[in-house]
């Protein structure tokens, strides 16, 4: 544990000057308690007045409950509506919170985020064409996919967006991140001027179907869901800690990274395919929640410095705990309705970022 | 050593280096020289597998093109002319970067304090804990060096040399760092290794170069010991400035030469 420290004057071991790999080790720590917390919370709040406690009690010391019916609502609202809902909060916002420091990694910009290269806006066409064409054009895909229908359509957007910004910036075998980043922004605009016309095409009901899923919710999470972007996400994020000393190096620009022995077209490779698939599973079953990916890197960078392999873990933690209080107060705030936690995090996530930018001003104009 | 036969690089359409043959030998300093715009920092990118180019490139007779990027870099450290950072970094946290490969040299468990020794040999003790983007100019760049010289803190590992690429290592440096920085050049080259340093001072190229390769409009225009290539014609032809190797100033102008040093 102490691998980076040095012997201090008075003989006990202290870390060295400019080492804050000790820090990070005990914010990741704080952060492990903070996720259970969360979890905790949201497995125990909602509209209803469910316990959690009790039917997890009940399950694990085998009681026989006094009242039969009321345990069996019970045990329904918190196994099959909070628990695939705190999960699927958990995996969203570990992925957001981590694709956006990965994005920033890879950019070297402190400001990229998976929808400024247009990912998002392609899943979000995806799911948009479903709704309001799955009944006429798209009939054949949600009869052979049913509710997984707009799941699928929105990862392939999202898939989609980055195979065409792939082709775009790779000449030779190097991407260029700079034209990446510019063409995402080209795609962006075409992905919303298509979805635009779409909202034209749509009718009254459809429109609120794709307001609140543009504003991004975890309402409707079930288990199904979770089986299908589970694992999506989870082998996106378990590739990512393979990925921190590389972005480390790459801070320094491709060619010294590659100097070091990094090997950056498959770092930049391995980076892409892991955000598009984790940021597309997640806007398929969330809709597009925004901020997290800014935020929470940036929260991290504040308090434990860039370092990636302290920063990746410690952004998967702060999102999912993020993540599941704004649901616990979209949930509770305007109980028994529900507000859309794209609100939430947008209500929080923005003026932060404004604080942000203000604040670095001063370094950014140097 | 290193070998490159007919170097060719060409960006843009544009032909910036033609037809150059270069050689590094272990236990010397090569330094490369000439005019803006000659070359020197194309080939020394093509020499480091930077960028593309026509020709051959081997490191201790292995051809660079068929190198992963790992085995690259545990034969040779690149220092580039400047380094822009991205995040907030303390100078600590970079210098280790050039521990990422792992191939240092050191004993087992000496790697922890790398990064302070190289720190104290660039002369920037104590600058471990500030953040490299408040750095002046010149001190990024000695930070740079320690993060390089870290990466190949012993000059030959297992039996085989290893290079130091330096672009320009004391450009934004006062004259007592331009000599540390040069020293600390010699001296890797002295215990085995190679160096090859871009150069824009003559006086510190004549003084610290073994071999001195100069580059004329993309070509190679003389290459050969400081005595051999140094003189008023090659100075004229190349430089375009009439100026006398040697001679000193009329009178009462004070002239301050690293040659001097004590």
């Amino acid at each position: 544990m102490f691998q980076q420290s040095i012997a201090g004057a008075a003989g006990r071991v202290v870390a060295a000057e400019g080492d804050r790999s000790a820090r990070a080790r005990a914010v990741i720590a704080l952060l492990c308690l903070a996720l259970t917390l969360s979890v905790f919370l949201s497995l125990t709040s909602g509209a209803s007045d469910a316990s959690a406690v009790r039917v997890i009690r009940d399950w694990v010391t085998g009681a026989v409950p006094a009242d039969a019916a009321l345990a069996a609502r019970d045990q329904l609202i918190v196994y099959d509506i909070r628990m695939p809902r705190v999960l699927l909060g958990v995996l969203i916002g570990a992925a957001l919170a981590v694709s956006g420091a990965v994005m920033q990694g890879l950019f070297r910009n402190p400001l990229a985020d998976p929808g400024l290269i247009g990912i998002s806006a392609g899943s979000s066409l995806g799911a948009v064409a479903v709704i309001v064409l799955g009944a006429t054009w798209l009939a054949p895909v949600t009869l052979a996919f049913g509710t997984l229908a707009l799941p699928l359509a929105a990862f392939f957007g999202g898939l989609v967006v980055t195979l065409l910004l792939y082709a775009v910036a790779t000449r030779q075998g190097r991407t260029s991140v700079a034209t990446m980043l510019l063409a995402g922004i080209a795609i962006s605009a075409l992905a919303m001027a298509l979805t635009g016309v779409l909202i034209f095409m749509a009718d009254d009901r459809q429109l609120r179907d794709l307001t609140f899923w543009q504003l991004g919710s975890l309402a409707g999470s079930t288990w199904p869901k979770v089986g299908t972007v589970g694992p999506v996400i989870i082998l996106a994020l378990a590739a990512m800690p393979f990925l921190s000393r590389g972005l480390n190096a790459l801070a320094l620009g491709e060619a010294t990274a590659s100097h070091l022995g990094i090997p950056v077209q498959r770092l930049k490779y391995i980076a892409i395919v892991g955000v598009s698939a984790a940021v597309g599973a997640s806007v398929a079953v969330s809709g597009g929640i925004g901020f997290v990916g800014i935020v929470v890197p940036h929260v991290l960078r504040l308090a434990i410095g860039p370092d990636n392999r302290y920063l990746l873990p410690a952004s998967a933690l702060l999102g999912a705990s993020l993540l599941l209080l704004a649901d616990a107060v979209a949930r509770t705030i305007v109980a028994p309705a529900e507000l859309p936690i794209g609100i939430v995090t947008a209500i929080a996530g923005a003026p932060f970022f404004l604080w942000i930018l203000l604040r670095k001003r001063g370094i950014v104009d140097l | 050593m290193i070998e490159a036969r007919d170097i060719s690089v060409a960006i843009g359409g544009k032909r910036i280096v033609s037809h150059v043959d270069f050689a590094a030998i272990p236990g010397e300093v090569s330094a490369i020289v000439g005019p803006n715009g000659s070359g020197k920092t194309t080939l020394l990118k093509a020499l480091t597998g930077e960028l593309a180019y026509t020709g051959t490139v081997t490191l201790n007779g292995r051809d660079l093109a068929s190198m992963k990027p790992m085995e690259a870099a545990t034969l040779r450290a690149v220092l580039p002319q400047a380094t822009a950072l991205s995040f907030p970094f303390t100078v600590r946290e970079i210098v280790r970067l050039g521990l990422i490969g792992g191939r240092s040299g050191v004993l087992p468990g000496e790697d922890a304090r790398l990064p302070e020794r190289a720190l104290a040999r660039v002369d920037l003790d104590g600058f471990a804990g500030r953040f490299y983007q408040e750095l002046s100019g010149g001190e990024q760049q000695r930070v740079q060096l320690a993060r390089v010289l870290c990466q190949v803190w012993a000059p030959v590992l297992e039996g085989r040399p290893r290079y130091l690429f330096l672009d320009e290592p004391v450009s934004s440096l006062d004259v007592k760092h331009q000599l540390i920085i040069m020293n600390i050049a010699r001296d890797f080259a002295r215990r085995g290794g190679g160096v090859v340093a871009i150069l824009h001072d003559l006086n510190l190229t004549a003084m610290y170069a073994d071999r001195i390769f100069v580059l004329s409009r993309g070509r190679l225009a003389a290459a050969g010991a400081p005595m051999d290539v140094l003189n008023d014609e090659l100075i004229e032809n190349v430089f375009d400035c009439r100026l006398k190797v040697g001679a000193l100033p009329a009178g009462s102008v004070p002239f301050v030469l690293p040659q001097s040093a004590a």
